[in-house]
C-alpha cells in the first residue's frame, strides 16, 4: 500500500476516534503516530544502541538515548511539580521483581531484537519476527501482571520519587549527574577515537522527548507500552473464561477492572501503541519490504525468538516497564526504579548479545 | 512505489483489526458526555489510566 491511501485510512481512524471515543484519544493517536514515525524513520532502537555499544564500542546510540532522557527530564520534572495532582510519574517500587525482570528483559530484548517500542515499530514496518512476537509479548505481559503480587511478596519497598523528595530542579540536577556518569562510563568503555554523535539519532531523541512530553501533558501519565499489551491479552483471557479478574490482585483494582470493561480505544497506552504501529507502517509504506531485506529465519531462530518475545512481556511487568515505561519515563519523571532498571537491564543485555550470537541472529 | 505485504503481515494486520473490532463490539459503550479532559495538565483531574510502572 502506498502512503496516500494509508494516510487516508489513518485520517479516517483519527476522525472516528474524535467522534465516537474522545478528542483526547484522537490526539494521543496522532502523538503515537509521531512516535512510530520517529522511531522507524530515525531507526531509533534502544536495543540496537546498547548492542552496538557492547559489541562494536559504538556509543552514538547510547548518547542519543542519554540526550532523550535529559531533554525529557528537563520538561517532565518541572511539570510534575507544577501539576502534582493532574500529572503522574512512572513510579515503580524497588523490588526483587524489578531486579529479576530488568535482567531478563535486557537479555530477551537482544535476542528478540526489540524492546517494547522496538517490537512495536518493527512490527509496524513488517519485520517478520517482531510481528510474530507481538501476540506472545502480550500474553507474557498479561501473565506477568497477573502474578505480580506473588513477585512483590519476595521483597519490595515503596516507590521513590526524586521530584517529591528533593524538588524538581534538584531532581533534574541529580538526573543530569547520573546521565553524565553513564556517559563517562560509556567513554571509558569505548576509548578514544569513537564517533560519539549521530545526527539522525540526536534529532530522533529530541523529537521523541517532545512527543513524550505531549503524552504526559495530554494523558496525565508518562509514555508507556507494555501495560497496553497486557490489557489486550487480559481482555481475551477474560472473554474466553480462562481468567477471572475479580480474583486477581492486579486486575481486580478499580483502574484495571475499568479498563477491562471499556474499549481499548479509551486506554491511553493502547492508543499510543496503535499509533506507533501506524506511524511505522506509514514510514515503511513506499519503501522496499523490511522482510525482503533480511535472510529468512531458521526454525530454531523462530523458536528462540518467540520464547524471547514471551519473556519480554513477562519480565517487563516484573520490572515495572520496558525501555520506555521504566527507563525513559521512569528516569525522566524522577523514579528511582528507572535508575535501578538501567544497569541491571544492561547486565542482562551483556548475556543477551551472547545468546544472540549463539543462535546466529 | 508499491510495497507488497507478506502473508505474515496480512495476517498480523488482520488479527489486529479483528481484535479491535471484537473489542469495540463487546466493550461497554463509550459515554461521550463523560469525555476526559483534552489536556490533563491544569484540568484538576487526577490521571486514571493504567501504566506499566504502577503496581496496582
Amino acid at each position: 500500500m502506498t502512503r496516500l491511501p494509508l494516510a487516508a485510512i489513518l485520517a479516517a481512524f483519527f476522525l472516528a476516534l474524535a467522534w465516537f471515543v474522545s478528542l483526547r484519544q484522537a490526539i494521543l493517536f496522532l502523538v503515537g503516530i509521531g512516535m512510530g514515525a520517529v522511531l522507524a524513520g530515525a531507526r531509533f532502537g534502544f536495543t540496537t544502541g546498547w548492542r552496538r555499544l557492547i559489541e562494536q564500542r559504538d556509543p552514538s546510540g547510547v548518547m542519543a538515548q542519554l540526550l532523550l532522557l535529559a531533554a525529557a527530564a528537563a520538561v517532565s520534572m518541572p511539570l510534575l511539580a507544577a501539576f502534582p495532582t493532574d500529572l503522574g510519574a512512572a513510579l515503580g517500587p524497588p523490588s526483587i521483581s524489578l531486579l529479576v525482570g530488568a535482567f531478563v528483559f535486557g537479555a530477551a530484548m537482544q535476542v528478540a531484537d526489540g524492546c517494547g517500542s522496538g517490537t512495536l515499530y518493527k512490527a509496524g514496518m513488517g519485520v517478520p519476527l517482531n510481528m510474530a512476537i507481538l501476540p506472545v509479548f502480550a500474553v507474557g505481559s498479561f501473565l506477568g501482571s497477573a502474578q505480580l503480587e506473588q513477585w512483590l511478596q519476595l521483597g519490595a519497598t515503596r516507590p521513590v520519587s526524586l521530584v517529591a523528595t528533593f524538588g524538581p530542579w534538584e531532581a533534574f540536577g541529580l538526573t543530569c549527574a547520573g546521565l553524565l556518569l553513564l556517559g563517562l562510563a560509556a567513554r571509558a568503555w569505548v576509548g578514544k577515537g569513537a564517533t560519539w554523535f549521530n545526527r539522525r539519532l540526536l534529532i530522533g531523541a529530541i523529537l521523541l522527548a517532545a512527543l513524550a512530553m505531549l503524552n504526559l501533558l495530554i494523558a496525565g501519565q508518562p509514555w508507556g507500552v507494555v501495560y497496553g499489551f497486557g490489557l489486550w491479552a487480559a481482555k481475551v483471557a477474560t472473554a474466553v473464561g480462562a481468567f477471572d479478574p475479580a480474583g486477581n490482585a492486579f486486575w481486580s483494582q478499580a483502574v484495571n477492572l475499568n479498563n477491562l470493561s471499556q474499549s481499548v480505544f479509551l486506554d491511553v497506552t493502547s492508543i499510543t501503541n496503535i499509533g506507533i504501529l501506524a506511524g511505522a507502517l506509514l514510514i515503511a509504506a513506499g519503501k522496499s519490504s523490511a522482510a525482503s531485506q533480511r535472510a529468512p529465519l531458521t526454525a530454531q531462530q523462530w523458536l528462540v525468538g518467540i520464547v524471547a518475545g514471551f519473556l519480554l512481556g513477562y519480565s517487563s511487568r516484573l520490572a515495572f516497564g520496558c525501555n520506555i515505561g521504566a527507563m525513559v519515563s521512569g528516569i525522566s519523571t524522577g523514579s528511582l526504579h528507572g535508575w535501578i532498571w538501567v544497569p541491571v537491564a544492561f547486565c542482562g543485555s551483556l548475556i543477551g548479545v551472547r545468546i544472540r550470537r549463539r543462535y546466529a541472529f | 512505489m508499491k510495497k507488497n505485504l507478506s502473508p505474515l503481515a496480512i495476517a498480523f494486520w488482520a488479527m489486529l483489526v479483528v481484535f479491535f473490532a471484537w473489542d469495540w463490539a463487546v466493550s461497554d459503550p463509550v459515554n461521550v458526555r463523560r469525555e476526559p479532559p483534552l489536556i490533563a495538565a491544569g484540568s484538576g483531574q487526577a490521571p486514571t489510566g493504567g501504566h506499566c510502572a504502577s503496581t496496582f
